[in-house]
């Protein structure tokens, strides 16, 4: 239930107690006036009926001593004093009259009974003192029955006034039960009232205090840096919903953080692979550095020698400084191509070739060194391969680079070289496949990353720099192609590179498109491609120098 | 330095040439510093692994080992820390060579139990210098022990 809710909810039962208060107070006060209405009625009532009797009895008094002189006396009765006696009779009427008016329906049928019989009494009395100087006239009130009709009117009359005075009393009694009653409920509901209005204050501040502090207790730790953090309310409402937003911002922000670590930690990775490759480009420098100069060094002090110089040494010891050069050359041929590549400066120049053609020519060109390890090749082309238009430096390239490593790695193999098509159309596979010493899964994964060793020795052994493969992947992601290893430790490697017939010009407006229409021959769209899925990291296990003019060639 | 043995006399550098045993992997290297070592007067065994390396220090007893560090089947690291292990190899001076010219390198190099490195390419008249006060402070160490 909402805060708001719970709140106006108890607002309208103090006010419906509120309420209730005053509406008993008005009754009790109704109920009040009743009672002493009822009261007054009921005193009035009895001060009529007294009235009424007095009245009765006075005339009854008059009646029967102006009965006893008119038997005895000749008198007649004065115009003045009948009138006198009819008035104090419409007297009584009028009074009895009077106390119908404070009847009840309880009181109705003694009242009636009164009305009758006072009717024919005071009829009977009126009668006789308007012929009281009739001397025939009879009185019937002189009958013998005539003072009991004053007595029934009498009894009549205390009848009804002991029942009216019940009755009031009945109902004040009634009135006073009320009274209580609506007193009783005044004083509950009110202390009522005050027990909710205390409970539901008690309630909101420790609601509120209790909701508060959490959320207080929830900011301080998300604000420490407790992401982790949840604030607990239960019951939801608007303070719920406020704990639900900060949770939901504390999730958000640890997506943010997230994101932010992750995104450092990428850096920080590309960073180390930066920094590996720039040691490892430094170490393989290091290396035929140390043959030149300490060479040379050599080669200098013996010139400085009075010692014999032995020709054949001295030419032996050249060699090895010009060797050295020229590794260090195509060291830092591949180093710039590698770069050239990963930083989309590589250029592609398509023209028409028959790639079975190139292919042919490159096996001749390492002829000498798979043969010098004493490997055979073996060529198998599928017939009606279409001509490409492509790199052909770089197709050129990429298998001399194939085939020298398939060299090194082979001793007293075969290496095989075919060519198919692929299924889908106008895609060529070319396929190297050697007997030599293979890789593992963990050699695999890596082996087109930059100088990335899985096993350094094998590198030492087989000498290299560890660029060919990278920059070979690169080759081919720019000319639309692929490459691929299978390979099983002791048994060989198979690499599989698929290339396009046909270079495909980037789809404009795309961005690789929009990247290449700035290159010259605006191929540098793919060339970035290529750099997204390239190496960051150094190592080869299969080395080869990228630079087929400098690198087999010069062993 | 332990108790020698009396009669183990292999480091005692005052009776003949200094033996030094270089471990390098690259082939143009091994035999280039190789030469100007037998050139300095020294007299010199090469190994071409870390294996090697722990055969020839066990069999010859070199005074000073130059050590590569990234070495094929055992690496530099690994053979330092066996040499220094073996009790009868534990005495030789080992002066790592490394073209890993990083910090870290040569604090791992030194952690292996060298004595001393030297950067490739190397400057040879520097590190004839630490042969010579390796070698030195070989030489001296037998004679404090015969001191005490």
């Amino acid at each position: 239930m909402s805060f708001r809710r719970r709140l106006g909810l108890s607002l309208l039962a103090i006010l419906a107690l509120f309420a209730l208060n005053v509406g008993t107070h008005f009754w009790g006060s109704y109920a009040r006036e009743q009672s002493m209405s009822a009261y007054r009625g009921t005193v009035d009532a009895r001060n009529l009926t007294n009235s009424i009797a007095n009245q009765l009895e006075e005339q009854r008094t008059q009646l029967l001593v102006l009965a006893t002189l008119r038997e005895t006396t000749d008198d007649v009765l004065s115009e003045e004093d009948r009138a006198q006696a009819e008035t104090g009779i419409a007297s009584i009427q009028g009074f009895i009259w009077e106390l119908g008016r404070a009847d009840h329906a309880v009181t109705r049928s003694r009242f009636s009974a009164l009305q009758t019989s006072s009717r024919r009494l005071l009829a009977a009395w009126l009668a006789f003192f308007q012929n009281y100087n009739d001397p025939a006239w009879q009185s019937p009130f002189i009958a013998p029955d005539a003072p009991y009709h004053y007595q029934a009117v009498l009894r009549l009359l205390r009848s009804l006034e002991g029942r009216q005075s019940f009755v009031a009393e009945e109902r004040a009694a009634i009135i006073d039960r009320t009274i209580a009653l609506t007193d009783r409920i005044a004083v509950i509901g009110f202390f009522a009232s005050i027990v909710l209005t205390c409970i539901l204050g008690l309630f909101l501040i420790g609601y509120t205090n209790n909701a508060l502090r959490r959320l207080k207790l929830g900011t301080l730790h998300i604000g420490s840096g407790n992401l982790d953090y949840r604030i607990k309310l239960e019951g939801g409402g608007e303070l719920g919903d406020l704990a639900n937003a900060f949770n939901e911002m504390s999730g958000k922000l640890q997506g943010a953080v997230e994101e932010v670590r992750r995104a450092k930690e990428n850096a920080d990775e590309a960073n180390q692979a930066k920094s590996d490759f720039l040691a490892n480009i430094s170490h393989e420098l290091r290396t035929p550095l140390t043959a030149i100069i300490g060479y040379s060094e050599m080669l200098h002090d013996v010139l400085g020698d009075d010692s014999e110089i032995k020709r054949e040494q001295f030419r032996s010891d050249l060699g090895q400084i010009i060797l050295s050069g020229k590794q260090l050359k195509s060291l830092i041929d591949d180093i710039l191509d590698l770069s050239k590549i990963e930083t989309g400066k590589m250029t592609l120049n398509p023209e028409s070739f028959d790639p079975i053609l190139s292919l042919r020519q490159v096996c001749e060109t390492v002829r000498p060194l798979l043969e010098g390890n004493g490997n055979r090749i073996e060529f198998a082309a599928a017939p009606g391969l279409p001509d490409f238009y492509n790199d052909a430096t770089k197709f050129r390239q990429v298998f001399l680079n194939l085939l020298s490593n398939a060299g090194k790695f082979t001793r007293n193999g075969v290496i095989r070289v075919s060519a198919a098509e692929l299924a889908a159309p106008g895609r060529v596979e070319f396929a190297i496949a050697d007997t030599g010493i293979g890789m593992s899964e963990a050699e695999m994964e890596r082996v087109f990353e930059a100088f990335v060793q899985a096993d350094q020795s094998t590198s030492k052994n087989f000498g290299g720099t560890g660029l060919g493969l990278s920059i070979c992947r690169g080759y081919c992601e720019m000319m639309g192609g692929s490459i691929e290893v299978e390979s099983e430790p002791g048994k060989g490697s198979v690499f599989r590179v698929a290339l396009p017939a046909r270079l495909s010009s980037p789809a404009p407006g795309t961005p690789a498109a929009e990247a290449a229409a700035e290159g010259p021959a605006g191929m540098e769209g793919k060339a970035e491609a290529a750099r997204a899925a390239a190496p960051r990291t150094p190592a080869p296990p299969v080395a080869g120098s990228g630079d087929p003019k400098s690198g087999p060639a010069a062993a | 330095m332990g108790h020698e043995e009396p009669g183990n006399e292999s480091w005692d550098m005052r009776a003949g040439q200094l033996k030094v045993l270089l471990v390098e992997d690259n082939a143009a290297s091994r035999d280039m510093l190789s030469r100007r070592l037998r050139r300095a007067g020294y007299e010199v065994c090469t190994a071409a692994d870390g294996a090697q390396a722990l055969r020839q220090a066990r069999a010859l007893r070199p005074g000073i080992v130059l050590m590569d560090m990234s070495l094929p089947i055992k690496d530099g690291w690994t053979a330092c820390r066996e040499l220094r292990q073996a009790p009868d190899t534990a005495e030789a001076r080992i002066i790592a060579l490394t073209a890993h010219a990083m910090a870290e390198d040569l604090a791992r190099a030194m952690a292996a139990g060298c004595d001393d490195y030297a950067t490739k390419p190397v400057d040879f008249p520097e590190l004839l210098r630490k042969i010579e006060h390796w070698a030195g402070a070989a030489r001296q160490a037998p004679a404090r022990e015969g001191a005490q």
